[in-house]
């Protein structure tokens, strides 16, 4: 198996062979924080709102120091809503992201390893009906998945949420096929010649090399779950269930006025999660174990 | 006819198993029972009456509406989507370097995309191109000191749209970064024995190394720019105004569906949209033989 | 050999799934101790804002005591998730016992079955209607039926902010004024001050409505098949009318009536508007926000009294499918009647309906809300009955209107061209509701 023991190395294109300063590194630093910065205008002005009067965010719009500052939107929002303490959201969305999230992950690499090396009666059309599934466009299939979901008894809970997801989603599926796609053949042969079966490929071999596809999966499920308002809000009746996203809309209301200090606050806190998981699977997409350590 | 590998039927449907279980459970009913709805007239309400090919006969002769959004929902498509991904492939590249503070760079790149769809995210992207928003008070900061009424004129409202996509580009850019990251180093290292310059690198190395993923994004990203609903539906308070500027295709549905009751109409739109978007991610496929290069192939 | 062990795989993975399903949290709530009475649970759903969800929780409190064998469990979204919520919940068969209604979705609950006709429990006096007058409990009867109890009335306002008027050396308007007597204020503010004079009287599906009842005529026509106004004549002179105010620059364009967020945005908060258009349960989150005196006028006339009407503001109604009608339909008389739930309601789902409770909450109201019971109880006397209610389609004529009202206000076509357009589109949506 030691042939196919893959080496950590932080690669690409252009490596960085000195730290000797080039003119060329600074134009590089200047370009990207600068374009960096105009990207990160709307994320500075969500922050600052967060500290606003809720009665003067639109009025002051423009202006990106709050007069006065008012930390008063956190400890508001953090109260919740009708007696619904905020850390309620936040919990129920994390089992609900965490849950969605794990099977995902590992249900679409399994099936992934399915579609992309085992050749198989009837492999085209199960990946035709895959990416089928995501052309059709949700909003006609939520009465009748409601409906069905309703005989199985599973409204007001978090399981037509969650259970789904743990049957490989398709997005994950496809994009983890043309990782494993982008692997070298060899080394499954390699892997064969070792006495490996397809268990054995696909633990020691593929999954190893996908980390980066694993990654990229983790990080996008767990925030495509944490903002999902849609199947929260169909799912979920009672107020103790509900997730931030469904929360955080809660402060508002267009017939009267609106708390939106405490929903700009709320949100700022509910990015702290979806930040912090990007942090750490991010590391996994950067050093990505290449394949250089074969031969 | 090319060499056929051995079938491995038990194995394949091993692996697969957990995907045709789900379909089977959750999916294949639905979708079905859509299907069936788009030839009856249903409120929601009472039982549907089947009419026929009647809601596709009033779609493509009789809906102006459905046309005006199709036309928008083209040039969203169009637009953004190559606008996004040429973005998202120019940033990944920036990033996939062995440079100090490109974690942190990656980082607040990638954050704009966690905003999401949310309703935070829609008013401060109104806010931005509202008559005293950023981009006018940018505008007017180089010299040009004419309001640019952003949400007066149809194609521009759209264009806001548009600017959003493209601004939420992380999730292309973290797919592009984790394929470059993929690409084994002895390629480049080979290519620059052969003296081919960074340009020549990227077009006989990165390129054509990266094109299952590009082939990934491309496919995912204009079936998830057909499907756009979020920003819209909030952007225009679920209007899609001005002038139904940016009454994009699954607006539009979602009108008919949810504030109108005309659920076989939707669905009838719904399965329009899934022929076409089906179509054209087979013609994906099928020309993606002439450029899109696979390891697994072998050589 | 390696065979089966795939196979043996596949089934564990596809069973532990399936077990792991059955652990996820369930939300079986325990049944309450009482004697006596059978307990029972209900459901119940509304939409609002945080304050609402606050005291609405303490009604049912208080209800849940004095009741101990009921369990209300509660259900609250805001205005947009709130329908998409109820609508699977109305194709499964799973509608909350009790659900809160507006008028521009009554119709569509009403018409197909899904809600119960509450007649036999206002008579049997489970509802409880003796201080509620004949006229408000009418208005949640479709073709004979009472399928909702209206919660509260508005009104039709033009909110005003007189001092700034005043400072710009106009006159504020006599309760009589006109529509002409609108326009000169309205184009003098701007012309003297450079402010709109009034908000873009948005959305048009309520003001439009109004103009045509003080012609005598009606949006819609009593069975809900076609448009109720005949003379496209007061359509064009609407429309004229503010094209002549928005090519003035004395209300804003529709682009910058669409692009405010909320009442703390809206024009006269901000102060760049005298006069805002507006239904009166609005008038208190004005005064929030604005934070300095603003005043209550009538909308003009000729013919205020035919104009003006008592708009239920929203309903409860009990689903068909509810297997509690008679608990729920106590809930709903404890909600209407009770004077210490009241008291925390405060007017916030409109002024209430029953005069007991009119009388009885008025010392803890706060002086904004005095001055919009006063200003209702003023209407009530110089009101006249309710057009027809919005019938089934009128979501989707409604939007019409607003894409017609758009394409007039930035001059795509004219206001005859939109009379005719809206005319022939509305009716051959409303057409669908005939037999």
């Amino acid at each position: 198996m030691e042939t196919v023991s893959a080496k950590v190395a932080v690669n690409g294109p252009e490596p960085v062979k000195s730290k000797r300063f080039r003119p060329r590194n600074l134009f590089y630093h200047l370009f990207t924080a600068g374009l960096a910065i105009v990207m990160l205008y709307p994320v500075i002005w969500l922050l600052i709102s967060s500290f606003k009067e809720s009665t003067s965010i639109f009025s002051t719009a423009h202006s990106l120091v709050p007069d006065p500052w008012i930390w008063s939107n956190y400890s508001e929002g953090w109260k919740g809503i009708a007696g619904q303490p905020f850390l309620t959201f936040i919990k129920n969305s994390l089992i609900i992201v965490v849950l969605s999230t794990a099977g995902a992950v590992i249900s679409s690499a399994l099936i992934a390893y399915g579609f992309a090396r085992i050749p198989f009666a009837g492999k085209n059309f199960w990946f035709a009906c895959m990416m089928l599934t995501m052309m059709l466009p949700h909003e006609v299939v939520m009465i009748p998945q409601y409906i069905l979901f309703a005989k199985l008894g599973w409204i007001n809970t978090f399981k037509p949420i969650v259970v789904p997801h743990w049957f490989g989603y398709p997005f994950f599926i496809f994009l983890m096929v043309q990782f494993i796609r982008t692997i070298p053949v060899d080394l499954d042969e390699a892997a064969k010649i070792d006495g490996c079966g397809r268990f054995g490929i696909f633990f020691k071999v593929i999954l190893p090399l996908i980390t980066p596809a694993l990654a990229t999966s983790a990080i996008f499920s767990f925030y495509w779950r944490w903002e999902d308002l849609i199947n929260p809000v169909l799912y979920l009746n009672s107020p103790d269930l509900y997730p931030v996203s469904l929360a955080l809309k809660l402060f508002l209301d267009s017939e009267s006025a609106s708390n939106w200090g405490a929903m700009f606050a709320m949100s700022v806190v509910s990015l702290l999660p979806v930040i912090i998981i990007f942090f750490i699977f991010q590391k996994y997409i950067v050093e990505g174990i290449s394949t250089t350590g074969l031969k | 006819m090319k060499f056929r590998p051995k079938q491995d039927n038990l194995a394949g449907y091993a692996f697969i198993a957990p995907f045709i279980a789900g379909f089977l459970m959750f999916t294949i009913i639905p979708m079905l029972a859509s299907l069936y709805l788009s030839f009856t007239s249903y409120d929601l309400f009472s039982s549907p009456q089947w009419i026929g090919l009647d809601n596709f006969t009033e779609m493509f002769t009789n809906d102006e509406k459905y046309w005006s959004s199709v036309k928008v929902t083209l040039i969203y498509v169009l637009a953004g989507v190559p606008l996004r991904l040429a973005f998202a492939l120019f940033i990944a590249m920036q990033l996939n370097r062995a440079s100090r503070g490109v974690g942190l760079y990656r980082t607040l790149f990638y954050l704009p995309s966690i905003l999401g769809g949310s309703v935070a995210v829609a008013i401060m992207w109104r806010n931005i191109f509202g008559n005293e928003g950023m981009i006018n008070a940018l505008l007017f900061f180089v010299g040009i000191d004419k309001q640019i009424l952003w949400y007066q004129d149809p194609m521009k409202a759209l264009w806001t749209l548009i600017l959003l996509a493209v601004w939420q580009f992380g999730s292309s850019m973290l797919i592009f970064l984790a394929g470059l990251k993929n690409i084994p180093k002895d390629y480049y290292e080979a290519a620059s024995v052969d003296g081919a310059n960074a340009v020549q690198q990227f077009f006989k190395v990165t390129l054509p190394l990266l094109s299952p993923i590009i082939l990934f994004n491309l496919v995912m990203q204009t079936i998830a720019a057909f499907m756009t609903f979020t920003p819209a539906y909030i952007i225009s308070k679920g209007e899609g105004g001005p002038l139904d500027g940016t009454l994009l295709y699954s607006l539009y549905l979602f009108q008919k569906a949810f504030s109108f009751f005309q659920m076989g109409y939707a669905s009838a739109m719904a399965w329009v949209m899934l022929l076409f978007v089906a179509l054209l991610t087979f013609v994906f496929f099928k020309t993606s033989k002439y450029w899109v290069h696979y390891e697994s192939k072998g050589e | 050999m390696k065979k089966v062990v795939y196979a043996a795989l596949s089934c564990m993975m596809t069973f532990s799934i399936a077990a792991c399903s059955s652990s996820a949290p369930s939300n079986e709530a325990s049944s309450s101790t009482v004697t006596g009475q059978e307990p029972i649970k209900l459901r119940i759903a509304w939409w609002g804002g945080t304050p609402r969800h606050e005291y609405t929780k303490k009604v049912i409190e208080m209800y849940e005591k004095q009741n101990p064998h009921v369990q209300i469990e509660e259900e609250y979204a805001n205005y947009d998730d709130y329908w998409k919520k109820l609508a699977p919940q109305a194709a499964a068969n799973q509608l909350p016992d009790i659900i809160q209604l507006d008028t521009s979705y009554f119709a569509q609950y009403a018409n197909k079955g899904q809600l119960e006709d509450l007649t036999p429990y206002t008579q049997n006096g489970t509802i409880d209607v003796s201080s509620i007058t004949e006229d408000v409990v009418a208005s949640g009867k479709l073709n004979d039926k009472l399928y909702g109890m209206s919660l509260g009335v508005n009104a039709l306002t033009v909110v005003m902010d007189e001092e700034n008027v005043k400072k710009a050396g106009l006159q504020t308007p006599a309760p009589d004024w006109t529509w002409d007597d609108f326009e000169k204020l309205t184009i003098e503010v701007k012309n003297k001050t450079g402010s709109f004079g009034s908000n873009g009287l948005y959305p048009p599906d309520v003001f439009l409505p109004y103009y045509l009842r003080t012609h005598g005529q009606h949006m819609y026509s009593a069975d809900g098949t076609s448009l109720g106004y005949t003379d496209d004549s007061l359509f064009v002179e609407y429309f004229q009318r503010k094209l002549r105010l928005v090519e003035a620059g004395a209300i804003p364009t529709p682009d910058l009536q669409a692009q405010l967020k909320g009442i703390e945005d809206d024009f006269i908060v901000k102060g760049t508007a005298f006069m805002s258009w507006n239904w009166s349960n609005q008038y208190i989150g004005f005064m929030e926000t604005a934070k300095r005196p603003l005043a209550l006028h009538l909308p003009p006339g000729p013919n205020q009294k035919e104009g003006m009407f008592l708009k239920p503001s929203m309903f409860f109604s009990i689903a068909s499918n509810s297997k509690h009608k008679e608990e729920a339909a106590k809930f709903i008389s404890f909600f209407l009647n009770d004077i210490e739930a009241n008291k925390l309601i405060k007017g916030d789902r409109g002024v209430p309906v029953s005069s007991k409770v009119l009388e009885g909450i008025k010392p803890v109201l706060s002086p904004d809300q005095t001055r919009v019971f006063e200003y209702v109880n003023e209407v009530s006397k110089n009101s006249s009955p309710l057009s027809p209610m919005d019938p089934p389609g009128s979501a989707e004529v409604i939007k019409t209107l607003k894409d017609i009202s758009e394409q007039i206000l930035f001059k795509k076509i004219t206001p005859e061209e939109g009379a005719a357009k809206f005319r022939q589109k509305a009716n051959e949506i409303l057409a669908k509701n005939k037999g």
